[in-house]
């Protein structure tokens, strides 16, 4: 037992070994421009946690399909959304302004009022982007860990496919629905490759750090580093808890 | 009345067997490894669509065009206790229930806890009992709900004996005082004769008889049913 802790120590300290560049030297630390640090960490929270929700709200339907299909349909629909993980970031933002651009859907939305660059609803719709194949695939990979018979059973004694998801399929799946969502909300808070071509305003804090960086130099990036850590752990960390939680009432 | 005429394909073969009980009977399904059967149960629960064919219960049309699941008043049980890890016991034969319908079933839940020996894990985890004890409270979460027809796809294999003789006591109170259609499929002759008066024999997808179980021992329709008949 002491060997297996001390090995996952280990790994764990290799794993966080980068964080170690916090204590090197780089001149005394500061703070860039403290409105724009505060509009970035709002910016970002927000309109991150607005993407998660058409994340879920569009991918759990989806997750819900690709786990119940055939195996070949099944493979399809995986190509699919590995094409989407796939995509270098930087490839997919300019990807994404050529599709949502003036020559393209951009002018039949513009006709609406919806501007697809450097607007919330790009950089909302970037974020989407982005984290939906993570989520989709781990959504499929914990629905895989639910017995059809069980759901088959759920059913003959009464409940309907909503019943059935709610008191059987996600109480069972909730700890891989946790990570994914994890995976999710870290993956489109922290983009930058993309969402810097599509959305480079309202900026989130990805850009506000290159743009500390680029005015103010390394001083200025490190406590952005911090806030950064302390804002984007706590919900997919509190996502974790809950998930392990037993659900007294299911 | 039960009226199935389930065509499925397998592997090996196509399933197509007809299958009628009247209301409140009980038949078997009877055959080797292999055969079917399962299959057979499978499409009329819904738990499988079938290729062809019709399967009604009464007057209620389960397929086709299929009659969603929990629209079905049908109790089916397998080999797989398939209870639901995340709830207790309790939880479990209770699932079935709608919100207004617990109390009314109170003591019908009583009577079930007490006969199936469910008082010392009512609130234990599901996940936690074991196997015997979990095709015990399967056998209550299926009858809770007091269904119509009950389909047992060799629900007592690897129980002890005692526990078997036990199940069988219940099921045959149950089925009298309660007069669900049943249908269970075993590979153990002396298993469906204590449920089931007559049976269906099973070979490669196809009935080969329909007869009670004294038919089928002083002239059986195949070499293969006189060997699964024959002591060993």
């Amino acid at each position: 037992m002491l060997v297996k802790r001390t090995a996952a120590a280990v790994f764990a300290v290799a794993l966080l070994y980068p964080l170690a560049g916090l204590f090197v030297p780089v001149g005394p630390w500061r703070w860039g421009d403290g409105a724009t640090i505060a509009d970035a960490i709002r910016v970002s929270l927000v309109l991150t946690a607005i993407a998660m929700v058409v994340v879920v709200a569009t991918g759990t339907p989806m997750a819900l399909y690709i786990a119940r299909a055939a195996t070949r349909e099944r493979l399809w629909w995986q190509a699919v959304l590995l094409i989407s993980v796939l995509l270098p970031p930087l490839a997919l933002g300019i990807l994404l302004s050529l599709a949502f651009g003036p020559h393209a859907l951009g002018a039949f939305l513009e006709r609406f009022g919806l501007k697809m660059t450097n607007t919330p609803l790009a950089f909302v719709v970037t974020q989407v982007y982005v984290s939906i194949g993570y989520y989709t695939l781990g959504a499929v990979a914990a629905l895989d860990g639910v017995p059809r018979a069980l759901e088959i059973q759920a059913g003959l004694l009464g409940h309907d496919r909503w019943s059935v998801f709610g008191r059987v399929t996600f109480p069972m799946a909730r700890l891989g629905f946790a990570v994914a969502l994890s995976l999710a909300w870290v993956r489109a808070l922290t983009e930058f490759g993309a969402v810097v071509i599509t959305a480079y305003y309202p900026a989130g804090i990805p850009v506000a750090m290159w743009t500390s960086l680029e005015n103010f130099g390394l001083p200025a990036v490190m406590p952005l580093l911090v806030v950064f850590l302390v804002t984007a752990l706590p919900l997919p960390w509190l996502a974790h808890i809950l998930a392990q939680r037993r659900l007294r009432r299911a | 009345m039960l009226e199935a005429h389930v065509i499925k394909a397998r592997r090996r073969f196509t399933v197509d067997v007809t299958v009628r009980i009247p209301s409140g009977e009980s038949c078997g399904l009877f055959g080797a490894s292999g055969a079917g059967k399962s299959t057979i149960l499978a499409c009329i629960a819904g738990a499988e669509d079938p290729d062809g064919g019709r399967v009604a219960l009464d007057r209620l049309t389960l397929h086709p065009p299929p009659l969603p699941l929990y629209r079905r008043p049908i109790g089916y049980l397998t080999q797989d206790a398939n209870l639901f890890p995340h709830l207790s016991v309790a939880e479990n034969v209770r699932f079935g229930l709608t919100k207004g319908a617990h109390d009314g079933h109170g003591v019908w839940i009583e009577r079930l806890r007490e006969r199936l020996q469910l008082e010392a894990i009512w609130n234990e985890r599901s996940d936690a009992i074991s196997g015997g004890q979990a095709q015990r409270v399967a056998f209550a979460r299926m009858l809770a709900r007091k269904p119509r027809l009950v389909l047992l796809d060799e629900p007592f294999a690897g129980l002890d004996r005692h526990l078997v003789r036990e199940l069988l006591a219940a099921i045959g109170l149950w089925r009298k005082e309660f007069g669900f259609t049943m249908l269970v499929v075993d590979h153990e002759a002396d298993i469906l004769e204590r449920l089931c008066p007559r049976a269906i024999v099973i070979e490669e997808g196809r009935a080969v008889a329909d007869a009670t179980w004294g038919e089928l021992r002083a002239k059986p329709a195949t070499a293969l049913l006189a060997e699964l008949l024959a002591p060993l």
